[in-house]
Formats: C-alpha cells, sequence, structure tokens
C-alpha cells in the first residue's frame, strides 16, 4: 500500500529536520510509542502500543534513518512485529521551504500481514493516515514550543 | 477462537456501571457486534469487560417536546421497528433497517454502534443530517454533545474516559420533509462503502432546506454544506453533487479506491437528492 502526503510544520526547515531526527522528539509525537533506543548509527529499536477502537496491540520494532541529506531529505525505514500482525515501511520523507515554516512531503510503501491485515483490510488505510496526521500533530506543537531561535543559538 | 481470559462484571443499576466504570480503563460491552469478534480474533483484549447487557432502562423510544429520545441499548432492530422512530424521525428508521444483517439488527445496539464509531458505520450519516445530540454520562458528569462534534476521527469520538452514551436526542423531522438513505453495501460487512443521508423541506416552489451527512467516504462523517447550499439555491442535484466532499480526506482500500468512492458518493447522494425531493411535500 502506498502512503503519501503532506504536512506543514511552522519552523525553518534545518529545525524541522533536526526535530525529525531526534530521538526524544520522535518518541514523543510517535501515537503510542512506549521506548525509543539508539542501537547504532541512525538505528533504533522501537516498542509501539498501538491502540484504536478496541483493537489493542504491542509492536516491538526496528527504525532506520538512511540517505541522509541534511535540512532537504531523508529515508525512513520501519519494521515491526507483534502479537496481532506485523507491518514494514519504507519512506522517502522531503522538507521543501513554504512560507515561514516547512512542508513534509512524505511518500512511502506500507505493507501490512498477519490477523490484523486479514480482517482489518478496509481500515488499514485509513488508520496509517490518523497515525500519521497524529504524529505531525504532536511535532508541529514541539515546533511551536522551543522557538527557533533557541535551538540555532544552542 | 477463543478470547484471552478476562473479567467479566455485569452491573445491574447505571450507577453501579458508573461506578465501575470510573477508573477508565473496564471495557464496555453493548451488544458486542464489534467487540466480541475483536475479541475471539485476540485482536482486542481488554482485561475487564463490563456489560450494559442488563441495563434494561437503557432501552427505550420516547417523544417529548419535539424530541425523539432513544436510549443507548435500543437495538437496530428496536429503532427500525419503532412506531415512533417510523413516524417523527423516518430518516433514523430507515438508516437502522440498512445496517449489516438481521443478526446484527437483532443484537446491535445504537450506542455501542455510535461509541464504536467504524468511519463506514451507517449512523453517523442519519445523525449528522437529522443534527441530532449525544448525551454522555459519567459518575460525576452530565453532557450533551451534538452529533457533528462527537465523530471526531476514526473509531475516536467525544466520548472521556468513565463516561458512556446514555442517549440519542433527535429533533422531530418536520411531516412535510422528504427524507432518504442510499448507501452501497460492502458485500461481505454489510459495512457503508459510502452511505450519504439526506433530508430536504419545501417552502411553496424552492427548497427551503437541505442536510446531507456522507459515511464511509472518509475517516469521519461529515455535513456537505456546499452541497447543501447548491440544493437549496436550485441546482438540480446532478450539478450540486459534483463537489461532493470536497477538501475532505477520503478512505481507501482494497475494495475501492478514494477516485471510486468518490464517484459513488456522488452517484448516491445525487439519488438520495432526487428521493428525498420526490417524498417532500
Amino acid at each position: 500500500m502506498k502512503i503519501t502526503g503532506a504536512y506543514p510544520i511552522p519552523c525553518p526547515s534545518e529545525r524541522a529536520y533536526s526535530l525529525l531526527q531526534d530521538p526524544v522528539i520522535l518518541a514523543a509525537c510517535m501515537p503510542g510509542c512506549e521506548m525509543l533506543e539508539r542501537t547504532g548509527d541512525g538505528e533504533y529499536r522501537m516498542k509501539m502500543r498501538m491502540t484504536l477502537a478496541s483493537v489493542c496491540g504491542l509492536f516491538d520494532g526496528k527504525v532506520r534513518i538512511a540517505d541522509s541529506q541534511p535540512s532537504e531529505r531523508f529515508r525512513l525505514v520501519v519494521e515491526g512485529t507483534g502479537k496481532i500482525g506485523f507491518m514494514k515501511g519504507d519512506g522517502l520523507l522531503s522538507l521543501a521551504p513554504d512560507g515561514a515554516g516547512v512542508s513534509v512531503q512524505y511518500d512511502g510503501e506500507v505493507q501490512v500481514g498477519g490477523t490484523i491485515a486479514a480482517v482489518g483490510q478496509r481500515l488499514i488505510d485509513t488508520t496509517a493516515h490518523m497515525l500519521i496526521k497524529r504524529f505531525f500533530e504532536k511535532l508541529t506543537k514541539h515546533a511551536a514550543a522551543i522557538p527557533a531561535s533557541t535551538v540555532a543559538a544552542q | 477462537m477463543i478470547p484471552q481470559p478476562f473479567d467479566y462484571t455485569a452491573p445491574r443499576s447505571l450507577q453501579e456501571a458508573l461506578e465501575l466504570l470510573k477508573s477508565g480503563e473496564r471495557k464496555i460491552l453493548a451488544g458486542g457486534m464489534s467487540l466480541i469478534p475483536l475479541m475471539k480474533l485476540r485482536l482486542a483484549t481488554p482485561e475487564q469487560v463490563v456489560d450494559l447487557g442488563g441495563l434494561k432502562n437503557l432501552n427505550y423510544i420516547a417523544e417529548n417536546e419535539g424530541v425523539v429520545r432513544i436510549g443507548a441499548m435500543a437495538t437496530h432492530h428496536d429503532i427500525e421497528m419503532s412506531p415512533v422512530v417510523r413516524g417523527r424521525c423516518p430518516l433514523l428508521a430507515d438508516v437502522a433497517s440498512r445496517i449489516g444483517d438481521v443478526q446484527v439488527r437483532n443484537r446491535g445496539t445504537l450506542g455501542g454502534s455510535i461509541a464504536h464509531a467504524d468511519p463506514a458505520a451507517d449512523y453517523p450519516a442519519a445523525l449528522i443530517a437529522l443534527e441530532s445530540k449525544v448525551r454522555l454520562v459519567s459518575a460525576n458528569s452530565d453532557r450533551t454533545v451534538d452529533a457533528a462534534d462527537f465523530f471526531l476521527d476514526a473509531f475516536t469520538t467525544a466520548i472521556e474516559p468513565g463516561e458512556i452514551v446514555l442517549e440519542l436526542q433527535v429533533p422531530i423531522e418536520d411531516s412535510s420533509e422528504g427524507y432518504a438513505y442510499e448507501k452501497v453495501s460492502h458485500p461481505a460487512s454489510g459495512f457503508a462503502v459510502v452511505g450519504v443521508a439526506v433530508r430536504v423541506k419545501r417552502n411553496g416552489g424552492r427548497i427551503s432546506m437541505a442536510r446531507i451527512g456522507v459515511t464511509g467516504m472518509g475517516p469521519r462523517v461529515f455535513r456537505d454544506r456546499a452541497a447543501e447550499k447548491q440544493v437549496e439555491e436550485g441546482v438540480d442535484p446532478f450539478h450540486a453533487t459534483l463537489g461532493i466532499g470536497e477538501g475532505e480526506s477520503v478512505n481507501s482500500d482494497i475494495y475501492a479506491s478514494g477516485d471510486y468512492r468518490r464517484h459513488l458518493a456522488r452517484v448516491h447522494a445525487t439519488r438520495a437528492i432526487k428521493t428525498a425531493l420526490s417524498r417532500a411535500l
């Protein structure tokens, strides 16, 4: 399944880029993320509890950041398995200045399997978009919380 | 399959149920038409389930002061067959009669369905078109939310932890109104791939009111105010619905792509408006 879209983040692209690669920020923004631990250069281990309606599943996974081109784009490779199914995703995130902020464009391919895919086919696309939206909504709050100038000064 | 073991409690009064739900961690079981299959597949593994099945006083349909009040535990079948609903808000009876299959309509409840908030459920389209309200209660709160503010996203509602859906309040339809519900049923589940609920009112030669609620097309139900306005301005149904759902995100799955859903929504909105107009006096 292909997932594409764009989301505006109200801060300069350098800052948006560093937010998107900051494990602390990512862990805080990813819906249901319970743990994100660095395991190597651009590689992380992750535990996620996905709750949607009555469905609840714990996923154990890996996140890898590759092909980084600072403040422009990077590739995000995600893998997760749990009792209710598994998912694999590979996406390109590109940042383009948009007015005072930046527009984050994502183009990816996601595969979902196991029980969740067998019976939830009708809802996977909707769910994926909803989770992405929640992620960016939280990221936007973080982007707004600390003014860009403070970060630049650090 | 067999569900994971869980604690089961069947309160005998609303007060007892609300006390149990205070912690916000217990899962509510109403008709069980969504929760039980999910538990059997172990997609849902709640540790504690509170069964509202014993609260017979939450199953009522009554009319007073221009409002039809329907208890959360009324089944789809109760609503479909109720003379009050059929007489006072026939759109809702029509929608209830088109849900799933006979078994689901006999066991499934209004409260369970709207609390679950499946993006392809039938009720939301009618609730929005009827401008109804949902009453939510908890151990220490009692509030009423407009249906339009109740459905927030796929499987996401305005219900706070500890709250339950108590009743639906539907303003009675004017007897001169026309109504219609058109849906494309998913062949396996009966869910609405797209469902459009319409109400119209005529005043002399013109259309004085139009309400259009669309379910199944996007992650949550929406009212298409642009199309409503066009219908009210006298634009013919085909042209009034050309832009239906513009600006809304559209679901896409193995059965129907986003573009196809858009097309279906246009076709069925046109049909629903035509039928509603033909029924309006």
